[in-house]
């Protein structure tokens, strides 16, 4: 039997072989952040009870402020609701963060699931990175602050959308990954569009802390 | 060939770039910065289209999207756009532009033979002659044939286009100088802008009078530093060639930018779109439109080379083209005076016939100086010539009352502009709800200028009926100090010099019809509606047949109706009624304005919603092992499952045969990755499916599975699937493919708002697991290979059992639940590792022959054991009752649970229903149509009492026969089983006008005591 091997959802892409590295010869850049942990985590944001006993868990504040997230140590909270919220980290802390998590959260009303293979990422950078995402969103991106993300519109589908670094960040569903990157793709046609070579750069590979 | 060409200063067109291009394969020369309507009259192209109703020769009437006759087909092959206006196609090298109408030729047009169909087509023709429907199909091939118009192409679209999403604070509708002004505060002010212009470049009126004076210089000194100093400004965007056709609510402006019609073919860039969609959100809007001349009514008003008085102006300063040489121009206002003067300075010889008696005094020492020959009092009864304007009879008007004094002088012309005023461009004002009111000072109905600020809708110029440049400009700047106001901004005290050298107006007469002394359908037809052929008879006409409203009047004379939406023809028809009723203009009022302000291709509004992003289509982690093995798929929903897996040779019905048997006799595989998963934890959580479901959730030990019936509030099934327990106060349920979204959503519904109290968080988990079915009475074996922490003995793993372990070297769960009635094992492992867990089951299973299949095989096996698929089997009308489902319902559970109280209506408690049942064919091989109608006798004819339908059938490869599933009154009591007959079970099933012979059964055709699935 051969060794379980992760396939991540853009894998029929082969954009790791297509990578490059970042210059000015496109107008976008962008790739897959693969094989992440997604964890999804909800409770009462109000509660001062869980509110702690999850920042403490993650080691991370929990964003309580509606549309933001917060970052620290490889790890990204996205706000999603009122009531619930998106931890990203690498996969080799995934099944760690998970167990303190559910232990800190025993008596405490809420939810932990690990969503870790029905979401990725997915970077955009670029000087046209604003206009490839005016195309396939409804949402004011050239508005955003940082610290900001928001749930919106990509073509018929939806991701959650966030800035960092030097471009901006979708998390979107796995079984909507196929359509989004086509989506994507065709939307930067007018600029040019290159698969950003993600090693050297600062962002996050597999395992790697941000 | 004469030329028209006069070069004079602000011209807009590029003398040093010649370009050539063909108008019905006849080559012609032009230049950039022509539209094809400029080159064509520089040409002396006069007649170019036939009239849709009586064939008459049609030339171009106006500059741009009012223009009725002029609509061309331009180009050829999969890249031909029919119907565009001459005036908005920018010419290019190259160009290759065709008549639409005109038939059998534009030279010869069968309908003008003889007035032959202006006497079968009065107003109201179509429904008159149609009311009886039979006829018109007949009719319509040769109608259609007649009244010409353009052919879309029958090619693919090459081309591509897109939409983008815009956000600004201001959006300023119109480039003409209000708008550019507007602009320019705004910018000024440091506020987001977006400006839109539908021409090529900004202006407006301005290129079509360039020695118009603002603030001391020249207009188009001004033009050319305001939109220098508008594009050095970093927050304001000015786009160009991009036409606002809506607003919507909320202030949201629709635009499309065209970005490579102007361009020859050959010079497009491929991965550029055509054109762009912009949807933009702005907190104000800014209504900039102007307005569009409107012509006056008279007789033999059609005959090329008879335009609006703008257009002739338009052409000769910003075309540099003079369209006569002796020129007649008709007015009821100051207008225009300056065309006149303008024409009479280019060489024409210019005669400009006033129907006013007392005229501008100002404006008359101006022309008179420029050598026009001014005649007051004046109107034009009818014009001569046929397909070309050859001259006027005027007629001397009574100063006051719209009447014929005297007669006048004949004028010979071979060009003919009228004035009958301006009618604002209140269409975008109007799409959300607005009304334009009447303002009988300025003869139109304007935009308040207040516009509705409450909504951040404010007006600008001319569409408010500000008709002066400089009380135009003067406005503008007074309204924006309000709109800056309101975010928070102020305007600099020290503005613009913004004096004009325009004398002050002298009012307009109020006239739209002119007088020709006799009743209206006994002179010379005149035209209100040139693109429908509606003449000011027609109107009168529909009043006499006791058309009272304005919509019913449009409707019954197609008025405005065509594609230039009776820009032109609209106000003139709107005051024709109101004189024909004898009530006032507002009291008449305007038809509706809707988007589109004018036609948008429907590759902008598809945008990139096309090809193979035109739906979302979402597939499963295992996806690729499909491909390899050569799946045929089918869309569930938007997911793309397996159907079938053909070997070579194979047809589907060979495949789904082999891959039934598999699974019945051998092992089968099949990938249920797109069933919907929901993870609920909480306290609660056997609660709160205790109220969703229909069974009983308290008892279920962990470890366990069980099935569940989800009812919407009327007691009909809306979703079903199996629900395991993880621990006490964890689940994870299961729904169908195509509803996990619409069960997520009712869930979080009924938590958030009925049940909030309830200790329970839900959360989607569909994408997260994929899931492998191992089928079979060997799927055991096979799944023994690779999975070694879990006991998968009969003793240990029972039927409804789940456990934790792991599979393939994943940590996986494994379900012993089964949607065959076979042995069966669906392992859960996290998506990322699917693909690989799938192919190690199928290494696993290669020396069993382990057997892909897809969605036909599942149907086939689970219709062979009665199982139902929600939607299919079910339509919302069926209760568990009805699906003999009584044993998946618990009435004894303290809470009541969603659909229960509605049990005991009338009906759903009645006798008589429609309920599940199996059915057999008297012939086996007759496998019956899906949806046909259940009858009692074989010779029923139509209408026959209908007793139900076939809801899914198959043939059924276990035992070699054909088997269905059907809805039918009462059929739980027709059922005969067992050997036990009940007299009623004999009905037909009727579809493509055949009736079969069928028998009532129970919906188990396949291992009724279900030993198979416990072994």
């Amino acid at each position: 039997m051969s060794e379980p091997t992760m396939r991540s959802p853009l894998h029929s892409f082969g954009l790791s072989e297509q990578a490059k590295p970042i210059d000015g010869s496109c107008g976008v850049w962008a790739n897959e952040l693969r094989h992440l942990g997604y964890i999804s985590l909800r409770g009462n944001g109000a509660d001062p009870a869980f509110a702690t006993a999850a920042s403490t868990a993650i080691g991370v504040s929990l964003p309580l402020r509606p549309c933001t997230f917060a970052s620290s140590n490889g790890k990204t909270i996205l706000w999603l609701s009122p009531d619930e919220w998106m931890i990203v980290c690498p996969r080799a802390q995934l099944s760690a963060l998970l167990g303190s998590l559910r232990q800190a959260l025993t008596d405490v009303r809420s939810q932990v699931v690990d969503n870790s293979g029905g979401y990725t990422q997915v970077i955009i950078e670029g000087r046209n990175a604003l206009d490839v995402l005016q195309h396939v969103s409804v949402y004011d991106f050239a508005s955003m602050e940082p610290g900001r993300v928001v749930g919106t519109t990509f073509g018929k589908s939806s991701v959650y959308a966030f800035r960092q670094g030097n471009g901006y960040r979708l998390v979107l569903r796995r079984s909507f990954a196929d359509y989004i990157w086509r989506y994507l793709v065709r939307a930067a046609i007018p600029y040019g569009l290159g698969i950003a070579d993600l090693a050297g750069s600062p962002l996050p590979e597999e395992g790697v802390p941000i | 060939m004469t030329n028209h060409r006069v070069r004079r200063p602000g011209v807009r067109v590029d003398f040093d770039k010649p370009l050539t291009f063909s108008f019905d394969g006849q080559a012609y020369d032009g230049f950039a910065g022509d539209t094809l309507a400029s080159a064509l009259l520089a040409n002396g192209v006069r007649m170019l289209a036939r009239s849709f109703k009586y064939g008459r020769p049609r030339g171009i009437v106006g500059i741009g999207p009012e223009e009725p006759n002029a609509l061309m087909q331009i180009e050829t092959g999969a890249h031909t756009i029919p119907n565009l206006k001459a005036t908005q196609v920018e010419l290019y090298d190259g160009l290759v532009a065709r008549r639409t109408t005109g038939w059998p030729t534009l030279e010869f047009d069968l309908k003008s033979v003889g007035g032959l169909f202006s006497r079968f087509m009065p107003a109201g023709f179509y429904y008159k002659t149609f009311q009886n429907q039979k006829l018109w199909p007949k009719f319509e091939h040769i109608i259609r044939q007649a009244a010409g118009y353009g052919s879309a192409p029958s090619e693919p679209d090459p081309e591509t286009y897109d939409h983008s999403h815009r956000h600004a604070q201001v959006v300023i509708v119109g480039g003409g100088a209000s708008g550019l002004l507007a602009a320019l505060l705004a910018g000024r002010a440091g506020l987001k802008v977006v400006l839109l212009d539908e021409q090529n470049e900004c202006g407006g009126w301005l290129l079509s009078s360039p020695q118009s004076v603002i603030g001391g210089e020249q207009a188009r000194a001004w033009l050319k530093s305001a939109v220098g100093e508008l594009q050095s400004m970093p927050n304001v965007q000015v786009l160009t060639r991009t036409s606002a056709f809506a607003l919507h609510d909320m202030n949201l402006v629709l635009a499309v930018e065209q970005l490579q019609d102007h361009l020859p073919i050959a010079d497009r860039v491929a991965h550029q779109p055509r054109q762009r969609l912009h949807r933009i959100r702005a907190e104000r809007v800014v209504l900039a439109t102007g307005a569009i001349e409107r012509p006056l009514v008279f007789g033999n008003n059609d005959v090329p080379g008879i335009m609006t008085a703008s257009a002739l102006t338009t052409y000769l300063n910003r075309y540099g083209v003079a369209v006569g040489k002796r020129v007649l121009l008709q007015t009821s206002n100051d207008h225009a005076y300056q065309g006149s003067a303008d024409l009479a300075r280019a060489g024409c010889e210019v005669v400009l016939a006033d129907t006013r008696t007392r005229i501008n005094p100002a404006w008359e020492k101006r022309v008179r100086a420029a050598g026009v020959d001014v005649r007051t009092g004046f109107g034009i009864a009818f014009a001569r010539g046929r397909r070309a304007v050859t001259g006027a009879q005027l007629v001397k008007l009574d100063a006051q009352r719209n009447a014929i004094v005297a007669s006048g002088p004949s004028i010979d012309c071979d060009a003919l502009g009228s004035s009958g005023g301006l009618s604002p461009t209140v269409h975008l004002y109007c799409h959300d709800g607005g009304r334009p009111h009447w303002d009988e000072e300025r003869l139109a109905f304007v935009v308040p200028e207040a516009g509705r600020a409450k909504s951040g809708i404010y007006a600008v110029g001319a569409v408010t009926g500000e008709f002066g440049l400089q009380n135009a400009l003067e406005q503008t700047v007074r309204v924006m100090r309000d709109v800056l106001g309101s975010l928070g901004k102020s305007t600099p005290t020290s503005s613009d010099n913004l004096g004009t050298d325009e004398p002050e107006a002298t009012p307009a007469r109020r006239i739209f019809r002119v007088p020709d002394g006799r009743a209206e359908g006994h002179g010379k037809k005149a035209f209100v509606d040139f693109q429908n052929d509606v003449s000011a008879a027609d109107i009168h006409l529909a009043v006499r047949e006791n058309y009272r409203s304005i919509e019913h009047i449009k409707r019954y004379t197609a008025l405005g109706f065509g594609t230039d939406q009776g820009k032109l023809s609209n106000v003139n028809g709107f005051a024709i009624a109101a004189h024909a009723l004898g009530r006032s203009i507002p009291e008449v009022g305007t038809t509706t304005y809707r988007p589109a302000y004018s036609p948008v291709t429907f590759g902008t509004l598809a945008g990139a919603h096309a090809g193979d992003t035109f739906e979302p289509r979402r597939y499963s982690p295992m996806h690729a092992a499909h491909i390899a093995r050569g799946a045929e798929f089918e869309p569930v929903g938007q997911w793309l499952r397996p159907w079938y897996f053909p070997k070579t040779g194979e047809d589907m019905h060979a495949a789904v045969r082999r891959e039934c048997l598999a699974a019945r006799r051998g092992v089968g595989i099949m990938d249920a990755s797109t069933l919907g998963k929901i993870d609920l934890r909480g306290k609660d959580v056997r609660e709160f499916l205790n109220r969703v479901y229909a069974n009983a959730w308290t008892q279920l030990a962990p470890g366990k599975c069980r099935y569940g019936l989800m009812l919407d509030e009327n007691g009909m099934v809306m979703d079903d699937g199996v629900t395991a327990c993880i621990a006490d106060n964890h689940f994870v349920m299961t729904t169908t493919t195509g509803g996990a979204a619409r069960v997520m959503t009712w869930l979080e519904k009924w938590h958030q708002t009925e049940w909030p109290d309830l200790d329970v968080y839900m959360t989607s988990v569909t994408d997260h697991w994929a899931t492998a079915a191992v089928v079979g009475p060997k799927s055991r074996q096979v799944l023994a290979k690779i999975c070694s922490d879990i006991d998968l003995s009969p003793s240990a793993f029972k039927f409804m059992d789940w456990r934790e372990g792991t599979v393939a070297g994943v940590p996986a769960r494994v379900f012993r639940i089964s949607f065959s009635g076979e042995l069966a094992f669906e392992v859960n492992v996290d998506a990322n590792y699917g693909h690989h867990v799938w192919e190690a089951l199928m290494e696993a299973g290669r020396e069993f022959d382990i057997t892909p299949y897809g969605t036909e095989t599942m149907h086939v096996l689970r219709a062979e054991k009665g199982f139902i698929i929600v939607g299919q089997d079910t339509d919302g009308s069926m209760t568990p009752l009805d699906l003999d489902m009584a044993w998946a319902v618990g009435m004894k559970k303290p809470f009541s649970f969603i659909g229960k109280r509605s049990f005991a209506r009338s009906d759903t408690a009645g006798p008589n229903r429609k309920q599940l049942v199996g059915l057999l064919t008297d012939d086996p091989q007759v496998v019956l149509a899906e949806g046909a109608q259940i009858i009692e006798r074989a010779d029923a004819k139509p209408p026959a009492a209908m007793l139900g339908h076939v809801t899914s059938s198959y043939y059924s490869p276990e035992l070699d026969r054909s088997i269905a599933l059907a809805v039918v009154r009462d059929g739980i009591a027709r059922r005969s089983e067992d050997g036990r007959k009940s007299g009623r079970d004999v009905l037909y099933a009727y579809a493509g006008g055949k009736a079969h012979k069928v028998t009532v059964v129970s919906p188990v055709f396949v291992d009724p005591k279900g030993d198979r699935q416990n072994v």
